[in-house]
């Protein structure tokens, strides 16, 4: 009966021993990392990266430089919609594009309508009180030829503890000028979830 | 001796109050006396005491409707999406859990939600995001509700899983969001959804439904809803004109709480159980027979059954609806849209015969054990027997409690009102109404900023 008692007692410690706590491991920041199946960091990354190179490669981005002499086309990011099933940090996603783009060398981009009013606040602000060597200018911002707009749609398919999530994310490029749309580009994902029924 | 010491442990363990009961006496006062934000900070002080963590789901939930009250949004979205992680997560049951439930009660088992309480999750966080103004953020929680109710509908097609004011929610945001089809598509399913409900299709409901299929030229499925056909629709078409509108949201009074019912009558292994119960409403006796599943070790004889049951006990609440008035306007009533009596009067009856079933077999299986405890335990000393036997049949009966668990919060029912406005500077005056027509509360809103195309929510909760 006390041996009994013993492994008993030794059984509950461990248990007791190996719960709790928290673990924290640095990974990688470019490792895959899929925990809930929910859209995440590895999946904006790959998205941006891959649609922006795809935009970049396509016959309009040659035509333009020749149109332009050479210069490079300036971007500016307009609205991308989160129209899932799940509440994506969209500013995440658009960053990833502006630093895929940026460090592309093929395209200039500027500041978003939401950052220009901000800049121009700035500007206002200076021109009543920075020194005039320092005071910059207004009216001297370049003009964007190119907006890139999107929405990230999301479709589910689930029975019992198993789920299939896909989502799209569908970008299109419009030549502000002209409205014409130069590029139209998607790029889809699927995911398979499974729950388990039961656990110990 | 030894073994008497561990009974009465046991005993001492299991006699303890019911958490339900004692979390609603808790908190009932405090929300009544000192209000929401007094109320939210009671739950987080006493969140082991009053919920623990078998009611992770509800603590999260009871904090995140309290903070929707208190017109802290971005609170209420995190509290209820981390119900709703709470739900997900308990998709996987816990054998362990299981097996002590069936020893003990329910109230060993994590609680899982009623369906109910789940897509008023869904219309409070799509109501959160619209008095934030995000439409993308409602558009969100509309998909995940759409989710959440196919999910209800394969785990069990035959109960209702649906509901008419979460519906009548998806084509507001559908509306807001410009998808005209998919708005139009929401109110049909809406009206489907109060033709299978109790409470009966509001006519505003109705009025909007119609104009925005009218609109869209579905007219074939105006009359496929087979329901008397509107010749106009003044307010829905003003809604639609002039662009903008101020609605009204309105909670008023408490929803029901549970209460514990007794039950008793007799039981044979793999024959019938016969029951009655003395209906707490109506104070008449009510019997009904019960197909009973076989049990292992009960063989033929009858057992002797009795165990209590959750009941709907009516909360006495002092608002029953509202009167608008609209920029000193004549005053109008907000209809009912959503009936949370009605909706837990509707899962206990979905659940009944299944929670009966399991609790009479668990005291069945209780009382076989118990009886093999008395026999094997016995000392010979007749008084000792006599108490320890005395000690096991109450620790038994003690083991057995009713799961009282539901959210505490709720409303006794949801009002709403859509009001056409001009773009502009506005302002409402809500009447908080007791049933006899009494004024309870007067709730003003002055100077409300209308912008072109906008819709404007105004959330008044009366929960008294």
């Amino acid at each position: 009966m006390s041996k009994i008692l013993t492994i008993c007692l030794c059984a509950c410690l461990m248990v007791l021993v190996g719960c709790g706590g928290k673990k924290v491991t640095r990974i990688d920041e470019n490792s895959v990392t899929d925990l809930s199946g929910a859209w995440n960091d590895t999946d904006s990354r790959l998205v941006a990266d891959e649609m922006i190179t795809d935009c970049l490669n396509r016959p309009w981005y040659q035509n333009m430089i020749q149109q332009k002499n050479g210069i490079v086309p300036t971007v500016v990011i307009g609205k991308i919609r989160n129209k899932s099933h799940e509440h994506i940090n969209v500013e995440t996603f658009v960053k990833d594009m502006e630093r895929a783009l940026i460090n592309s060398g093929k395209a200039d981009f500027v500041a978003n309508a939401e950052e220009r009013a901000e800049l121009r606040n700035e500007l206002a602000s200076q021109a009543g009180n920075a020194t005039e060597e320092t005071r910059k200018d207004a009216g001297q911002e370049i003009g964007a030829d190119l907006m890139l707009t999107g929405t990230l749609n999301s479709i589910i398919d689930q029975e019992g503890g198993e789920q299939v999530i896909y989502y799209q994310v569908d970008l299109e490029l419009t030549d502000i000028q002209s409205h014409k749309k130069v590029w139209v580009g998607d790029k889809k994902i699927k995911k398979f979830v499974s729950k388990d029924s039961v656990k110990m | 001796m030894k073994k008497f010491l561990l009974l009465l442990a046991a005993i001492l363990l299991t006699s303890c109050a019911n958490k339900s009961m004692t979390r609603y006496e808790t908190l009932s006062p405090t929300l009544e006396k000192k209000g929401f934000e007094a109320t939210i900070a009671e739950v987080k002080k006493q969140k082991d005491d009053l919920y623990g963590s078998n009611s992770e789901f509800l603590y999260y939930y009871d904090l995140g409707v309290l903070h929707h009250y208190n017109r802290n949004f971005d609170e209420s979205i995190k509290n209820l999406a981390q119900a709703e992680k709470v739900y997900e997560d308990l998709y996987t049951k816990s054998v362990t859990n299981e097996a002590a439930a069936v020893l003990t009660n329910d109230n060993t088992r994590p609680y899982r939600a009623r369906p109910f309480e789940l897509l008023t999750l869904y219309q409070f966080q799509i109501l959160n995001y619209l008095a934030k103004m995000d439409i993308d953020g409602a558009l969100v929680e509309v998909k995940r509700s759409q989710i959440a109710m196919n999910a209800l509908y394969q785990k069990d097609k035959d109960k209702v899983n649906d509901n008419g004011f979460l519906r009548y929610l998806q084509a507001l945001v559908y509306e807001l969001d410009g998808d005209e089809d998919e708005a139009a598509i929401a109110y049909i399913k809406a009206i489907k959804a109060y033709d299978e409900g109790k409470m009966g299709l509001p006519k505003e409901v109705f009025e909007f439904a119609t104009e925005s299929l009218r609109r869209m030229e579905r007219e074939d499925d105006i009359r496929a809803l087979k329901k008397p056909e509107l010749a106009s629709t003044p307010k829905a078409t003003a809604v639609h004109d002039m662009g903008q509108e101020i609605i009204v949201i309105g909670y008023a009074g408490h929803s029901p709480i549970l209460g514990e019912m007794y039950l008793s009558g007799t039981f044979v292994s793999a024959g019938a159980m016969n029951l009655y119960y003395k209906d707490g409403e109506t104070g008449n006796r009510v019997s009904f027979t019960l197909v009973a599943p076989p049990v292992p070790g009960a063989g033929s004889g009858t057992f002797h059954i009795g165990f209590a049951l959750p009941e709907v006990r009516k909360h006495h609440s002092r608002v029953d609806h509202f009167e608008v008035s609209l920029d000193n306007k004549p005053r109008v009533r907000p209809e009912k849209v959503m009936a949370v009596d009605q909706e837990l009067r509707q899962n206990m009856d979905d659940e009944r015969n299944t929670v009966i079933t399991r609790t009479a077999v668990r005291v069945i299986l209780r009382t076989i054990a118990a009886q093999k405890a008395k026999s094997a335990t016995n000392t010979g000393n007749g008084i000792l027997d006599l108490l320890k036997n005395i000690f096991i049949d109450v620790g038994q009966s003690q083991l057995e409690q009713a799961d009282l668990r539901v959210g505490l919060f709720l409303p006794g029912s949801f009002n709403m009102t859509r009001l056409p406005v001009e773009p502009g500077s506005h302002s409402v005056s809500v009447a908080a109404m007791g049933g006899s027509g009494g004024t309870v509360g007067v709730y003003s809103f002055d100077k409300i900023a209308v912008r072109k195309g906008q819709k404007v929510i105004l959330i008044v909760p009366a929960i008294k």
